[in-house]
């Protein structure tokens, strides 16, 4: 009996350590150096679909951005990314006066990657099956335009109304030139690229890594990083384990106590950069008792705005004055920036015509931040004697109860598809926009609905300016929204990787033929 | 003539509970609240637009209708296509899935592999040192959250000793091996790509341990219970009597009839890895079904969610299948009474 229990216990022990030890040497190249040009970037999700015009996704976008082209691009000044544009294919444009016919004339000898000549053909080809295909976005341009082929590198487009956003809606990653040529291009752009841009992907392991090598016939200088894989590693904390033991250079989407956690280490840096993502709380406008702007007043002073930002953004954020963010041009300095203020909560409610003892707030899991921001309302309100129901919802389903208007107050994030203030003042305030789409506290003013429009169809920028802050006095007057906090933006990256610029137009994007390693 | 009832028993058993959880899943599904044409097209795509996608990817039929052309497509072998990666699901679950029952089956290995043993152990010296180890390794195991444990073997085995890669499942440069099987080791070995195969099971080693000391505690409990029983029954007291050994008495004839009702456990453990091994496919960067599934219900995917809850739950039906077949192998008594 002794002996076969010595043999049970004692020899399996003895195999396993003896595996152990000779597994040390073998197994000690786990994590090999990455060479100098490659890049190693740690991304939480796989992309969903890699066609231009289909895509709505900045995590796509990673890919997509830097293997096309667009007419327009972001410009760069000193280093900083900047929310202006400048010509990417085109090289130059013109504007008829009453802003409806715009022609632009492409730059030569730029080509896609199996070779062939970016013309007016491919760009026609891509902005009208951009259009054709009514996925999301196609939103981004008046759907009644009219693209015509004028010569082999001149394009027209004929709009049926002015839209003044138009150079900046061309910047954006659903206006990328795809090449013509491609076979069944539905099919093939979901899991492929066709572009003239720097890169190319060269493999794909769905769910695991992409990698990208560069486009041999791009017009541009040759990159200095030849390979760019991309790994797809969900959980933050192993993201950030592996860019410190060097096995990742970049890694996105890490949460904001890791971050100073890595801050803290040599080797990496961890700049926060201002966005123009910001989160704001809706406030049905169209049902009792938000219907009556003293409530929603009472609600906007009842909220600790400082508070919110120091100790649920930890200090990541910047308090927002109104709804246009401050790096935005119409950005309005005047405005005062909230406080909280409750002797003026409770001089607000108290001029409700009923009393208001209970409201409900709705948010999902969608945004870690967003249960806090409400536990921070609900103390606030609790005070005034208001008491605020949390209710959680699946983000699906919160989705559906925003559209149909089915909530007191609820919780969002928003970032611009172009630099334009109108992405602000047009989308959130229009009365036409109610609803998911962009006004989703359902606030209606003629006078608003009046300056906002006006301002969408006029070029000049300065008188633009003008209407889109009378407008938002009005608005932060009406208590249309209560406005939080524009949220940095952190990428973590070792030291070594040179050359990122961060632009608030394009988070998730990488313009990585300007980087090396 | 009975094999061939049997058989056809089988498969109408098979029949009718996919079609069941084809239906209760796509009911379910269309239950939920949202509109997954809105998901795709963006909160800020116009009603037009978003009825134009809900058009082209049929939405905007009666549910009943929508039910009937999945079931009819699917009786084709076509399993639709994913509203979120806008491939053929059937092409996406080719691709994730042979990652999961990877994981899955070298999971289940290594909990065989130690808590057989283990189990058996305990039951033969119960109540002493190796029981109670046993036992508080069977606890752990149940109670240890798969999640917390990846996390934990990472941060030691990748992170402090450098030993071990820290997710994936193939290393920066290692091409994966031609697909024969969609397993790594297998494929790699078939291929005779030792590198790939080193890479593989490397890669493979941390997420198996986790998901494996997870089941650990069920099957040691099994066995050391069935142990238990048949070592108190009167067959083991004649074999005694007749002067064989300890060791012939457990290994040779108390083992055998243990594992007679652990292989309904067994099986059972394979299909709870096989929907388990999401967590710890997220830890471990593991390219299987896990990722997908969540993203494809976030997503509100419907034909990619179908795909998956129809194909594990054929893989379960076939796996009890499978299980009774072997009970009438291992044990004659069963086929006879049936």
């Amino acid at each position: 009996m002794l002996q076969l229990s010595r043999k049970l216990t004692r020899s399996p022990y003895r195999t396993l350590l003896l595996a152990s030890a000779l597994s040390l040497g073998a197994w000690q190249a786990a994590n090999a150096a990455v060479p100098a040009d490659t890049l190693m970037l740690g991304k939480a999700a796989d992309p969903q679909t890699l066609d231009p015009g289909v895509t709505f996704d900045n995590n796509d976008w990673t890919v997509t951005y830097p293997a096309y082209q667009r007419l327009m691009r972001y410009k760069v000044e000193n280093g900083k990314g900047s929310t202006e544009v400048e010509g990417d294919l085109a090289a130059s444009w013109s504007v008829s006066p009453d802003n409806l016919v715009w022609t632009f004339t492409l730059k030569p000898g730029n080509h896609f990657d199996d070779g062939a000549e970016v013309n007016a053909e491919a760009v026609k080809f891509s902005i009208e099956r951009l259009i054709k295909l009514k996925q999301g976005p196609s939103s981004i341009f008046p759907e009644d335009m009219v693209t015509e082929v004028v010569g082999p590198l001149t394009v027209r487009f004929t709009l049926k109304k002015p839209f003044a956003p138009f150079l900046f809606a061309l910047a954006h990653n659903g206006a990328s030139i795809v090449n013509p040529d491609v076979k069944d291009p539905d099919a093939y752009l979901a899991s492929h690229t066709a572009g003239s841009g720097a890169y190319r992907l060269a493999a794909w392991q769905k769910g695991q890594a992409l990698t990208l090598e560069p486009n041999a016939h791009y017009a541009g200088a040759a990159p200095s990083l030849k390979k760019v894989v991309i790994k797809i590693i969900a959980e933050p904390s192993v993201r950030r384990l592996q860019l410190e033991h060097g096995d990742l250079d970049i890694i996105e989407d890490l949460p904001e106590d890791q971050v100073q956690a890595l801050a803290k280490a040599p080797g990496f840096v961890t700049t926060a950069y201002p966005s123009l993502r910001v989160t704001y709380l809706y406030l049905n406008n169209k049902r009792p008792p938000l219907n009556d702007p003293n409530v929603r007043k009472a609600i906007v002073e009842a909220l600790d705005y400082q508070g919110i930002v120091d100790g649920i953004a930890m200090g990541k954020a910047q308090l927002m004055n109104g709804p246009i963010p401050q790096g935005m041009w119409g950005y309005d300095p005047s405005l005062p920036v909230p406080k909280q203020d409750m002797a003026a909560a409770q001089a607000a409610l108290a001029k409700a015509p009923k009393k208001v003892s209970t409201l409900q707030f709705l948010y999902s899991d969608k945004d870690p931040a967003w249960e806090p921001i409400g536990l921070t309302l609900q103390a606030g309100l609790a005070s005034l004697g208001v008491n605020l129901n949390m209710n959680k919802l699946a983000n699906a389903t919160f989705r559906d109860r925003l559209g149909s208007a089915d909530f007191d107050i609820a919780i969002g994030n928003w970032s611009p598809d172009f630099a334009d203030p109108y992405m602000f003042m047009n989308f959130w305030f229009d009365t036409a926009n109610a609803g998911l789409s962009g006004n989703r506290s359902f606030y209606s003013n003629p006078k608003v609905d009046e300056l906002v429009r006006e301002a969408a169809s006029i070029s000049d920028v300065e008188k633009r300016k003008a209407l889109y802050q009378q407008a938002q006095k009005i608005v932060v007057g009406d208590s249309a929204y209560a406005y939080l906090y524009q949220k940095a933006y952190t990428v973590p990256m070792s030291s070594t990787v040179k050359g990122y610029v961060f632009n608030p137009m394009l988070e998730q994007v990488f313009d990585f033929a300007a980087m090396s390693k | 003539m009975a094999v061939l009832h049997l058989l056809r028993k089988q498969l109408l058993d098979i029949l009718i509970v996919v079609v069941g959880v084809s239906l209760i899943t796509f009911v379910i599904s269309h239950l939920i609240p949202g509109d997954p044409a809105r998901l795709i097209a963006g909160d800020r795509a116009s009603d037009d637009i978003v009825a134009s996608i809900r058009h082209q990817l049929g939405l905007d039929l009666p549910l009943y209708q929508q039910y009937l052309h999945y079931m009819g497509d699917l009786l084709h072998g076509d399993l639709g296509t994913s509203i979120r990666t806008h491939r053929p699901v059937l092409d996406d679950l080719r691709r994730f899935f042979p990652a999961t029952v990877e994981l899955a089956l070298a999971a289940l290995l290594l909990s065989v592999l130690v808590g057989v043993p283990l189990g058996v152990l305990s039951a033969v010296y119960p109540n002493r040192l190796v029981d109670q180890v046993a036992r508080t390794v069977a606890v752990a195991g149940i109670s240890t959250p798969a999640f917390w444990l990846g996390l934990g073997l990472i941060v030691v085995f990748y992170g402090h000793l450098g030993w071990l890669p820290g997710g994936g499942r193939l290393g920066e440069g290692t091409e994966a091996p031609a697909p024969v099987t969609g397993l790594y080791l297998v494929d790699s070995l078939l291929a005779g790509d030792w590198a790939a195969f080193r890479s593989a099971a490397t890669h493979l080693l941390l997420p198996a341990v986790t998901l494996a000391f997870v089941n650990l505690g069920v099957i040691t409990r099994q066995i050391r219970a069935a142990m238990l029983e048949q070592l108190g029954q009167d067959y083991i007291r004649t074999a005694r009597a007749y002067g064989l050994s300890h060791a012939t008495v457990v290994m040779r004839h108390a083992l055998p009839n243990a594992l007679i009702p652990s292989i309904t456990v067994l099986g059972l453990a394979l299909g709870d890895l096989l929907y388990g091994a999401v967590l710890t496919e997220t830890v471990f960067a593991w390219p299987g079904m896990g990722a997908y599934v969540v993203q494809s219900i976030q997503a509100l995917d419907f034909p990619a969610v179908m795909g998956f809850a129809i194909l594990v739950s054929f893989i379960y039906v076939l796996l009890n299948r499978f299980i009774d077949l072997l009970y009438r192998l291992v044990d004659p008594r069963i086929a006879k009474v049936n």
